[in-house]
């Protein structure tokens, strides 16, 4: 038993690209099956005025549509007629692309260097306020227009990315010279990166005019702009100039992770840590360039949360930090795979709310299908990402398992 | 020798009913690799039997397919005259079958009693507690038997590895072993442990038991064994009788060519001290004194060697020269510089190269290909680097230079690290740090694991790295080696050199008894100045 469980790790582990984009393809089958059964079934405990008559039972929930609402609604239901490339859900879907993008990119940066950042979340909220409030400050002395978008919303993106980096320094800091585990430490600073904005907003920035917790608006030049005619409409709150930014962050990642000596250090450090001290590299800094990195990029995704879609910080801060971990993680940690996750995670964040309009499909078992989906192709990934850490060299087929020969 | 030849001595020893194991045409394959082909092995009854051969060969795959560990794709495993079909080791436990690993299966907190008993504790009162003197009986009477003198009551954490192994095969034996398997078992011992080694697998076979002892020793092979079995690339290439076969027949038959086995050293000029290293101490993790004042020169064209017992200070003293272990006083010059406070990287730029101890952990990155192993420590250097960006071009080309000159096998640089074996892992690793033109080679145990003809070429490389004016540390556990290529042998036992002494000059008895501690009569005793100095040293 013990050794086919360690033959199918095995198997996974050494999996090449093609077999785990085809293991994630059957994965999303099997998810979609498994939820479909249960949407059924489930429909057959509920009360509706119609439905399906089986055998006595009334079957109100129908899969098949449920599943058309949740792929094909999250892109504006492309087979219908009258659809067009600019509808608010594809927005919708696209603008959480973005920014799950961005936090799968900091989880996964950090996830190559050995650490785990839970704190993305943290750096995500420090990094949109300092945004918010860099930007504000400095509209004073910009004039508006074209020249106040072309300063403004690159001051924005880098006080974001300064804020996040900086935060996420301190468990950076906190690991390489003072031994603390980064899971604790990222996750206790989540609560203070809570705490401390809050009370910041209370204390200064508090918008005055509103009676929710948030900061004034920025000028509406220094939001990030969309591109003219083949853009979407500003009011969709969604850029394709956000959506290349990420794109290009993306593959320059995937570019220094393989060709710079930086990002050969930082994946040695990841995979193996003695090897990298071996190699001569100083493993202290490491850790923490590491973490700056990964949380700038967590920063980043709260600057593009402030400058594209509100406007303005919010104290309500969704949990995008979060969702970039099980992005990272159905990516494999790879930053050109975080793309597809991210874009997967936006169609089913979108496609839920099209499920709600158009059916009576309780949100609730709106989240058990998307978890499902979510569950069934991570998990591949996280056996994976597992099994190389618990399958000893020595499990490796090959002569090799004779020849070791250790004296 | 031909393998007709090895048949005969097979053929006397004969009957089936003689042999204790008889693995008859065993093959076992890994995905598309075949670790065993074909492999036939007949163990006489009361015989100590030799598995012998190069890494990767596919000893330890065989005993393993004894030990119930993998199952055989074809072949018959027959024990005691019948046939056994073993799907997990408890099988082969139960029908006699012990087996000694490379590295020991104790625990330190418990005494020797306690882990001989692990897993077997005799019970009483109704299975509700552990039957302690029914243990210790049990033990005493098994030392008495076969002549151990081992104290029951001992923690496996205070004693000798000598005596750990002893507990290895006393558990083996406590569990009803008629046939040990031993997997290499005199890497770990001083040269008096593995005397007392042998001693004690005579009394073993003369009580009956039965001993297979994998080793890639010659020495070993033809000094304690009854027959030997050859194996090379996966298949037995013959059963030799030790009275009648010279050392270097077998190292031919293991190999496949002929074999120099000694090291040719020629008198070099030595240079300047390139490593000084002076009143160096090191102070463990544990707040323990490892490396205790040691002063120590190496020059341009010299190799001094340090040999002692595993665990003695050697690793400690050498990752401090190395750069990975900060030293709590003392200084290490390179080449006129001070560096003790430099980082690993910056001496790895200055022209250090160092082969470490431990090559999965260090030398190499598993889950990465050769050449991303390749341009491990050079990733900032100017070879590879020169502007941040690694030249992957010109990386490939070394590690397929590399691959080729060292005979890596499979000689591709497209496998991962993890999927060679052990063997051909340090061949990589010693290549790459060979290979980096070095002003100074830091080596610990080079060639271990490393087949006979591999550790020829890595022999032959470092002496002509000698030549050439390197300045080498050398470390290895193995006497052989260290004495051969040593201009000058440093003796280190517990963290202090307990005599430099001339390799030439020096028996192995008091090599044996140097490294254990113990000064003999006759020695001078030296500080830093060696009674034979650098220049000397190399009149052979």
């Amino acid at each position: 038993m013990r050794d086919r469980i360690e033959g199918l790790i095995g198997r996974l582990v050494r999996a090449s690209i093609v077999e785990r984009v085809a293991i994630a393809a059957a994965a999303l089958v099997a998810a979609v099956v498994v939820g479909g059964v249960l949407v059924f079934v489930s429909g057959g405990f509920a009360s509706c005025a119609s439905g399906l008559d089986l055998a006595g039972w009334t079957f109100c929930y129908n899969p098949m549509q449920v599943y058309y609402e949740l792929f094909l609604g999250a892109l504006g239901h492309p087979l219908e007629g009258g659809w067009h490339v600019h509808n608010f859900s594809l927005a919708t879907t696209l603008r959480e692309t973005t920014l799950l993008a961005f936090a799968g990119l900091s989880v996964a940066v950090a996830f190559r260097a050995g650490l785990f950042n839970i704190g993305t979340q943290g750096q995500l909220v420090v990094g949109g306020l300092l945004t918010a409030v860099t930007v504000l400050f400095a509209a004073r002395f910009v004039p508006g227009g074209a020249v106040g978008t072309l300063v403004l919303v690159p001051l924005g993106v880098l006080a974001g990315a300064v804020g996040g980096g900086f935060y996420g320094a301190i468990p950076g800091a906190l690991k390489a010279y003072g031994g603390a585990n980064e899971v604790i430490t990222t996750i206790m600073l989540n609560f203070v990166a809570v705490g401390v904005t809050s009370t910041l907003l209370s204390w200064r920035f508090q918008d005055p005019e509103s009676a929710n917790p948030q900061t004034r608006a920025v000028p509406e030049y220094a939001e990030i702009p969309t591109i003219p005619v083949i853009g979407y409409s500003p009011r969709l709150d969604f850029s394709l100039l956000a959506l290349g930014f990420a794109v290009a962050l993306m593959v320059g990642l995937a570019w220094m992770l393989a060709r710079t000596s930086f990002g050969y250090e930082l994946r040695v450090s990841g995979v193996q840590p003695e090897a990298a001290r071996y190699g001569g590299v100083a493993e202290k800094r490491m850790t923490v360039a590491s973490m700056t990195l990964s949380g700038a990029l967590g920063g980043i995704a709260g600057a593009f949360w402030v400058l594209m879609q509100h406007g303005r910080w919010l104290e309500n801060v969704p949990s995008l930090g979060f969702d970039g971990i099980a992005v990272s993680i159905l990516a494999g940690n790879n930053p050109l795979g975080v793309g597809a996750a991210a874009f997967l995670f936006g169609v089913l964040s979108s496609g839920g709310r099209s499920i709600n309009t158009a059916t009576d499909v309780p949100p609730e078992l709106v989240g058990v299908v998307s978890g499902l989906i979510i569950l069934f192709v991570a998990m591949p990934e996280f056996f994976r990402m597992i099994g190389r850490q618990f399958l000893d060299v020595d499990e490796e087929p090959g002569r090799g398992t004779g020849g070791g020969a250790d004296e | 020798m031909s393998e007709s030849e090895g048949d005969t001595v097979a053929g006397r020893s004969a009957g089936e009913s003689d042999l204790a194991v008889h693995l008859d045409g065993i093959t076992k394959r890994f995905s598309d690799v075949v670790a065993n082909d074909d492999v036939d092995l007949r163990v006489e009854r009361g015989s100590v039997h030799a598995l012998l051969g190069e890494n990767g060969a596919g000893k330890t795959t065989l005993m393993n397919v004894l030990y119930g560990l993998y199952e055989p794709d074809e072949g018959r495993v027959v024990v005691d005259g019948r046939e056994r079909g073993f799907d997990r080791p408890r099988d082969a436990i139960d029908a006699g079958i012990g087996m000694i690993h490379q590295h020991f299966m104790l625990v330190d907190t418990m005494t020797v009693a306690e882990n001989v008993a692990l897993g077997n504790e005799p019970r009483k009162w109704f299975g509700l507690a552990v039957d302690r003197a029914r243990i210790d009986r049990e033990i005493r009477d098994l030392c008495d038997r076969y002549g151990f003198s081992v104290d029951p009551d001992a923690r496996i954490g205070d004693v000798s590895v000598g005596v750990r192994q002893r507990v290895e095969i006393i558990k083996a034996l406590y569990r009803g072993a008629d046939v040990l398997i031993l997997d290499e078992p005199t890497a770990v011992l001083t040269p008096q442990e593995v005397e007392d080694l042998y001693d004690v697998l005579a009394e073993l076979t003369a009580q009956g038991k039965t001993i297979i002892f994998i080793t890639h020793k010659l020495g070993e092979a033809t000094h304690a064994a009854d027959a030997i079995t050859v194996l090379r690339d996966g298949e037995s290439v013959g059963t030799v009788d030790p009275e009648g076969t010279s050392r270097a027949e077998l190292a031919e038959l293991m190999v496949g060519r002929e074999v120099l086995l000694e090291a040719e050293t020629e008198p070099v000029e030595t240079g300047e001290t390139v490593l000084s290293v002076a009143d160096l101490s090191v102070i463990d993790d544990r707040d323990v004194p490892v490396v205790s004042g040691i002063d120590l020169d190496v020059r341009a064209g010299e190799v001094v060697g340090i040999a002692g017992v595993d665990g003695n200070g050697q690793a400690e003293l050498v990752e401090a020269v190395a750069g990975l272990r900060t030293p709590d006083a003392g200084t290490v010059r390179f080449s006129g510089r001070d560096v003790t406070d430099w980082s690993r990287r910056k001496r790895i730029e200055s022209g250090m190269a160092y082969v470490p101890e431990d090559r999965q952990e260090r030398g190499l990155v598993m889950p990465f290909d050769l050449v991303e192993n390749a341009v491990l420590g050079s990733q900032r250097g100017p070879a590879f680097a020169g502007d941040g960006r690694i030249d992957w071009a010109a990386v490939r080309d070394h590690a397929e230079d590399v691959v080729g000159t060292y005979d890596v096998r499979p000689a591709t640089t497209d496998s991962e690290a993890a999927d060679l074996s052990g063997g051909n892992q340090q061949k990589f690793v010693v290549g790459r740090e060979l290979e980096r033109d070095p002003d100074l080679l830091v080596a610990t145990h080079p060639t271990r694991g490393v087949d006979v003809g591999s550790t020829e070429f890595v022999h032959d490389r470092l002496l002509e790295l000698r030549r050439e004016g390197v300045a080498t540390l050398l470390v290895s556990s193995n006497l052989e080696e260290v004495r051969s290529l040593s201009d000058r042998l440093a003796v280190i036992y517990e963290g202090e050199f307990v005599d430099v002494v001339d390799p030439d000059a020096v028996t192995e008895e008091e090599l044996g008894l140097l490294m254990a501690g113990e000064h003999p009569e006759g020695t001078t005793e030296s500080e830093t100045e060696p009674p034979v100095g650098g220049e000397g040293g190399d009149e052979r």
